[in-house]
């Protein structure tokens, strides 16, 4: 999605205030800081932080959108989804893990190629970011197109060359190959775009160094360039990651989770819990349990950043 | 341009091989085709992307498609809807945003720490994850199924990014301007309107815009917080999509292109620095 590539500044919020500063800010001029933070501080707490709280409390409770009272059940909701939650986890590490890994190949090999000299590098390159440009849903509306079984340009193609036709969103393989080829058109430029930008700031003293002692174009790409394109990739990877761990329009809309479940992730489940069955309380218990594994990978991503920082 | 540069040049960015182009050129097949694609079908007649000798390429061009969509009552509610909120989003998110970046610029004080760290985990929260509590929320304050609801819970997600950029920017501005306006005797909230955002007016514009994009974009709380009256084109487009099935391709890939128009004039205007500063300055290099 377009904040991605935004996200970035928030790993450099470390900037040390510069001299001066403290010796002239009195403690009214702390107070107005703090005053202009709040409007910000309070919508985060009311919108985001409440509701992550407060999901807990639902997630103790058999509560549905059907009746407005609620009964307290202990932990009833969380042994009642766990299967459920067990194996939806298996399908969204499987979408998520596919779909970071294929847009960062894709994203990086762009890279490497867009940087060496070839006439229209930039076209090409401002025009490989419409796929980033376009809504979540339109992606999704126009691989569903091409996919189309009976209608749909791939196998249309693919009779035109005398080549079998694929069965893609029918059957549960080719659902998740489906959303993930989707899901890498629309990720890839991002990858694209900060692998390039790392790869230009590369000094190109090493480079030449590295010629006149005679390394080969290989033996440059290996020990010099990939090495240093390597930290910032695995930073956007990671986010990457946790964005597709949390992806509902593209699945949603293309396949709606089916066929049978093979594709319904812990996003999509969550939501026909809540919103097809409106079990609310099973639904949170859902979301308490992935809110667990979502701190742990976050973990993993502040402490990749926290060292990329120190570097 | 001297002649060693050139050899330096000619290391740093060497020719691409035949190999290298050919995989150049698979890869951008991949990322353009299905853009002709999205544009060739909306341009097709309904009847004729389902004929036997199906083309390649809209030989009997149509406009139809797009006409319908501006015929369609519920798609220009939509429409509309999508406008007031992505505009709504990305005015509010600038402001408060605007407000923040700047307390966490130029200002110290406790608990400035903690506020940032909860923001940089803030932009990892799933929507679907908050979605539960959000709707039952905004329901018991009567909130739920209006604009107002649509437009604050964009704004909070979209919170992380603005601040984040802003901040960036105005960390780049030199504390003398502000000790100066002190001196001159300026207040802090005038210092703040006549000397700082007047500063940042580009960067401003810019975290209005990718507020805008967000807004617009969103499907998750567009289907559930905004009900019929209110929901963006996404949600309209999607429960359209469910509800008619395959129906109607080329009419579907029209509303689509007509989707991402805005979007594709923000790019425009912003290419510059989505592709060079942006991504340089954002990632550590």
């Amino acid at each position: 999605m377009q904040q991605a590539i935004l996200d970035r500044p928030a790993t450099r919020e470390t900037t040390e205030p510069r001299s001066g500063r403290r010796t002239t800010l009195g403690a009214k001029d702390r107070t107005f800081g703090f005053m202009i933070a709040l409007p910000a501080v309070l919508l985060f707490l009311v919108i985001a932080i409440y509701p992550l709280v407060s999901s807990i409390g639902t997630s103790l409770y058999d509560q549905s959108l059907l009746r407005p009272e609620r009964t307290f059940v202990g932990f009833d909701n969380y042994t009642a989804i766990f299967g459920e939650f067990v194996a939806r986890l298996g399908t969204t590490l499987t979408f998520a893990t596919l779909a970071t890994i294929f847009p960062v190949l894709l994203g990086v090999a762009l890279a490497v190629l867009l940087n060496a000299r070839i006439r229209g590098r930039n076209i090409l390159r401002g025009t490989l970011m419409l796929p980033w440009l376009l809504p979540g849903v339109v992606v999704s509306f126009l691989w569903a197109w091409i996919f189309n079984d009976s209608y749909g340009v791939l196998n249309h193609l693919l009779t035109m060359v005398g080549l079998p036709e694929v069965s893609m969103l029918g059957n549960p393989t080719g659902a998740m190959a489906a959303v993930v080829i989707a899901k890498t058109w629309h990720s890839f430029p991002w990858i694209m775009v900060v692998a390039l930008s790392v790869l230009q700031t590369l000094p190109s003293e090493q480079l030449e160094a590295a010629t006149i002692d005679g390394a080969t174009r290989s033996q440059r790409f290996r020990y010099i360039s990939l090495p240093h394109i390597v930290g910032p990739v695995a930073l956007v990877a990671t986010l990457e990651f946790i964005y597709n761990f949390g992806n509902f329009d593209t699945i949603f809309v293309m396949t709606g989770g089916g066929p049978g479940d093979s594709t319904t992730t812990l996003a999509v489940s969550l939501y026909q819990l809540a919103f097809g069955s409106y079990e609310l309380g099973k639904a949170s218990a859902m979301g308490v349990l992935w809110l667990i594994l979502l701190a742990i990978i976050s973990s993993a991503y502040l402490l990749l950043n926290r060292r990329l920082e120190k570097r | 341009m001297s002649h060693g540069r050139d050899i330096g040049e000619a290391i740093v960015r060497p020719r691409l091989s035949i190999p290298g182009r050919l995989g150049l050129l698979l890869l951008a097949l991949f990322g353009l085709l299905p853009v002709y694609w999205l544009t060739a079908t909306a341009f097709m007649k309904k009847e004729a992307v389902f004929a036997l000798d199906r083309p390649l390429f809209p030989v009997d061009p149509t406009l139809d498609n797009f006409i319908g969509f501006f015929q369609n009552d519920l798609l220009l509610q939509n429409l509309k809807n999508s406008f007031i909120v992505s505009t709504g989003t990305a005015v509010l998110a600038v402001l408060v945003g605007a407000f923040m970046a700047y307390s966490l610029s130029k200002f110290r004080y406790s608990g400035r720490n903690a506020i940032m760290f909860m923001f940089l985990i803030g932009q990892l929260i799933p929507g679907a994850l908050l979605l539960i509590s959000l709707f039952l929320m905004l329901s018991s304050v009567n909130l739920l199924y209006t604009y107002t609801a649509l437009i604050i819970s964009f704004t909070t997600f979209t919170l992380p990014l603005t601040v984040f950029l802003l901040k960036g920017i105005i960390d780049g501005l030199p504390d003398d301007i502000l000790e100066a306006a002190k001196v001159d005797g300026l207040s802090r909230i005038a210092t703040m309107f006549k000397i700082v955002f007047p500063l940042i007016v580009p960067g401003l514009i810019t975290a209005a815009m990718f507020a805008f994009m967000r807004g617009w974009s969103d499907l998750l709380f567009a289907l559930t917080l905004a009900g019929p009256d209110k929901q963006t084109l996404p949600a309209g487009l999607t429960q359209a999509f469910i509800r008619d099935g395959t129906a109607d391709w080329p009419a579907l890939m029209a509303a689509s292109l007509i989707t991402s128009l805005p979007l594709a004039i923000i790019f425009i205007l912003l290419q510059r620095y989505f592709v060079s500063g942006l991504a340089s300055g954002a990632v550590k290099g």
